[in-house]
């Protein structure tokens, strides 16, 4: 029995969205595809370093503002204003990681907030670099007139245009965090997790482990809120605000932790949820609150946690 | 089994039936509007007003044969959420036109998404001179709200009456109180050279303890206060510079724009107003200069089942009076057609005839204000005398 190869898979069915689904499909399909990328990149974070951030959105936000403001007020290409978004945040990313590895658990955890409520204020109260509350409206969309010249995509609209960039790159995105997570760096990481007293005996520096783990996951995140920021058609200083904190956070543990997938899978389930709950009730949450309850004491692998389980029963016998 | 076979038939009746035709769908009209939190105090019942509206049009067979329905969506005050709903209301909903926001972060931040899907816009409340400035506007964006342009050399000819020297200023740090602060104190400056401005505060929106702001702007010894704090969020400010004597030290000479002096907020703080102070509304059911205005407070009352009906309802059905009648002059849904037939329309409103300027998209819709007092008629403080300023010498 061959394994099923379901990333190739799953890029080609999303590359497929715009050709055979609606605006709105292509719409959603995005907004989890990005929402996706940022999961994945505090999974590195929480699930495999075993550092709870209460402030990912901080780097989100300053992502989205570098893309949004690169593109939109000095016309810098997205070429360029993309991975500025990926560096920048990083660079953040380390400045607020040195003062937050050297604190544990909740501590730690606070502190991510604590910083990521300043870039809150600073995007809110900047009026003339970010637009204050405000924002910035109208983030032009990359220059992708060379689709035009494409055979299949030609005759589709801008957004599906950059849908299928954003597809690509996140695609890329993951397969890079994939490649980091299996990496000899990726289980040491793990190693942290378990047993940080342990990994320092046997001479691991910790704190620089811990550190180049937030630095990569501000990146990423970074990289998912320049894509945001242009998706959404505008930047706004919520991006850097703790309820965004908060979701991402909620789309890593209802996706499983446990799982490189499972925050991609909490991504889609939330967004596809909250659609479709809120078109019945405005008690949205409420229904929120309930799952998470009955996913963290039946499933605590989360949606990736069961999914996997079922896949094993359903693989198992077959193989016999 | 029985079930199954019921589930067929009806799967199979579903698909039989023939789409209804073009002709008898509804013209779909989205609203994104803050319906919840302190915004809703404005935000609600501009909903019903566009609500009121809808119902009574279509009780007269609607607008070219086909009925009005409209779709509204909680925008929470946020120009990120109001967006979204926008877009969502778009692409899901699939409406043929925007009538909604309330806060001036919201208004702008959707106008863009009605340019890129080439949708009519009519903002009903954003007063932000930014949303129709040469450099923002394009073909589907309409206001028939005030601008800040408007509001704020308003209060400035009000204040420049006042025998007071040293005026301080009260805003939310965003582009509504921003923008509505510089053109009161440009406008006041230009006609009373003799002012000068003490201090200025920016709480950022939503704030909720205004005490530090009160305590260092008294420090400054104001004769006077222009406050754009608005909608519930003054209904918290006045009770904290009550609390500290503000309004007594001030000897009243205080002006709230951002509709302070509203029937519902002068209702929902009762004894707790500040009364005395000066400010403005966009309708009050008091007012009752003509017929139409009668004939609508008593509808509207009827509607809301309110003795003494909200003053926002008036901009909800504005906006989808205006919405109404310019698919009536362009005998079309087309957003094209729709947005030319905009261009220069008059409309009969409760409030009398406005007109959107050709220029700028903007209509001439000024407000009411005066100073409030208690009347022995109505449990809460009233504005008298009431006197609606025209805006049109104010526009440009």
């Amino acid at each position: 029995m061959r394994r099923v190869p379901w990333a190739p898979l799953v890029v080609v069915a999303a590359l497929l969205v715009p050709a055979v689904g609606s605006r709105f499909y292509t719409f959603l399909a995005n907004d989890v595809i990005i929402w996706a990328l940022f999961a994945t990149s505090l999974n590195l974070l929480v699930g495999y370093t075993g550092l709870v951030s209460f402030g990912h959105a901080a780097y989100f936000g300053i992502g989205a503002y570098t893309t949004g403001i690169l593109m939109k007020k000095l016309g810098v290409p997205f070429l360029l204003a993309f991975p500025a978004a990926g560096v920048l945040a990083g660079a953040f990313a380390l400045l607020f990681g040195l003062f937050c590895v050297r604190l544990t658990r909740i501590y730690f955890a606070m502190l991510t907030l604590a910083f990521a409520q300043i870039v809150w204020a600073i995007c809110f109260k900047w009026n003339e670099v970010t637009g204050g509350e405000q924002g910035m409206p109208e983030v032009p969309y990359p220059d992708l007139a060379w689709m035009g010249a494409l055979p299949l995509v030609r005759d589709l609209r801008t957004s599906d245009h950059f849908y299928l960039v954003t597809v690509v790159l996140v695609a890329l995105c993951l397969w890079i965090l994939h490649r980091v997570v299996r990496s000899p760096f990726g289980r040491m990481l793990t190693t942290i997790r378990e047993n940080a007293e342990r990994a320092e005996f046997i001479g691991v520096h910790v704190r620089r482990y811990e550190l180049a783990a937030f630095v990569l996951a501000g990146a990423f995140a970074g990289l998912a809120g320049g894509l945001f920021g242009i998706f959404n058609r505008g930047v706004f200083p919520d991006f850097a605000y703790w309820t965004k904190s908060s979701e991402v956070l909620i789309m890593t543990l209802l996706g499983g932790m446990g799982t490189f997938y499972g925050p991609s899978v909490g991504a889609l389930a939330l967004i596809l949820l909250n659609q479709q709950i809120v078109s019945y009730t405005e008690y949205w949450p409420f229904v929120l609150g309930t799952i998470l309850v009955v996913l963290l004491f039946g499933f605590p692998g989360g949606l990736g946690g069961a999914l996997e389980l079922l896949g094993r029963r359903l693989w198992r016998p077959r193989r016999a | 089994m029985h079930r199954r076979t019921l589930l067929v038939v009806l799967l199979a009746a579903a698909l039989l039936v023939p789409p209804a035709a073009d002709a008898q769908k509804p013209i779909k009209v989205g609203m994104p509007m803050p319906l919840s939190g302190p915004p809703a105090l404005f935000g609600e019942p501009a909903t019903k007003g566009a609500m009121m509206f809808v119902e009574e049009i279509n009780a007269r067979g609607g607008v070219l044969g086909r009925k009005l329905e409209l779709i509204t969506r909680d925008s929470k005050a946020d120009a990120n959420e109001a967006v979204r709903q926008a877009r969502e209301l778009i692409l899901k909903d699939n409406v043929d036109f925007l009538v909604g926001t309330l806060t001036s972060a919201e208004g702008p931040a959707v106008s863009v998404v009605a340019k890129e899907n080439k949708i009519v816009f009519i903002a009903p409340i954003p007063k932000t001179d930014q949303l129709t400035a040469p450099d923002k506007l394009h073909p589907y964006v309409f206001r028939v709200a005030s601008t800040t342009t408007i509001e704020g050399r308003s209060a400035a000819e009000i204040v420049a009456k006042w025998p007071v020297k040293r005026v301080a200023t009260m805003s939310f740090d965003y582009a509504y109180g921003q923008d509505v602060t510089k053109a009161f104190v440009e406008h006041l400056k230009k006609i009373k050279p003799s002012v000068e401005i003490v201090d200025q505060q920016w709480p950022k929106l939503g704030e909720q303890d205004y005490n530090p702001f009160i305590n260092a702007q008294m420090a400054k010894k104001p004769e006077a206060v222009f406050s754009s704090i608005w909608g519930g969020f003054f209904v918290t400010y006045s009770k904290q510079a009550r609390a500290v004597g503000m309004f007594d030290a001030l000897k009243y000479h205080f002006i709230g724009v951002g509709e302070a002096a509203t029937p519902e907020t002068a209702k929902s703080m009762g004894a707790d107003y500040p009364v005395g102070i000066w400010g403005n509304s966009y309708d009050a059911f008091y007012w009752g200069e003509t017929q139409a205005h009668r004939s609508y407070v008593a509808r509207l009352s009827r509607y809301l089942k309110d003795e003494y009906p909200s003053s926002w309802a008036i901009q909800g059905y504005i906006g989808m009076q205006f919405l109404a009648e310019a698919i009536k002059k362009a005998e079309s849904t087309d957003s094209d057609k729709v947005a030319k037939a905009l261009l220069g329309l008059t409309v009969e409103t409760p409030v009398g005839p406005l007109t959107i300027r050709e220029k700028d998209h903007q209509a001439n819709r000024g407000q009411l204000y005066g100073k409030t007092v208690m009347d022995p008629k109505y449990p809460f403080a009233i504005m008298k005398p009431v006197t609606y300023v025209d805006p049109t010498k104010f526009m440009d």
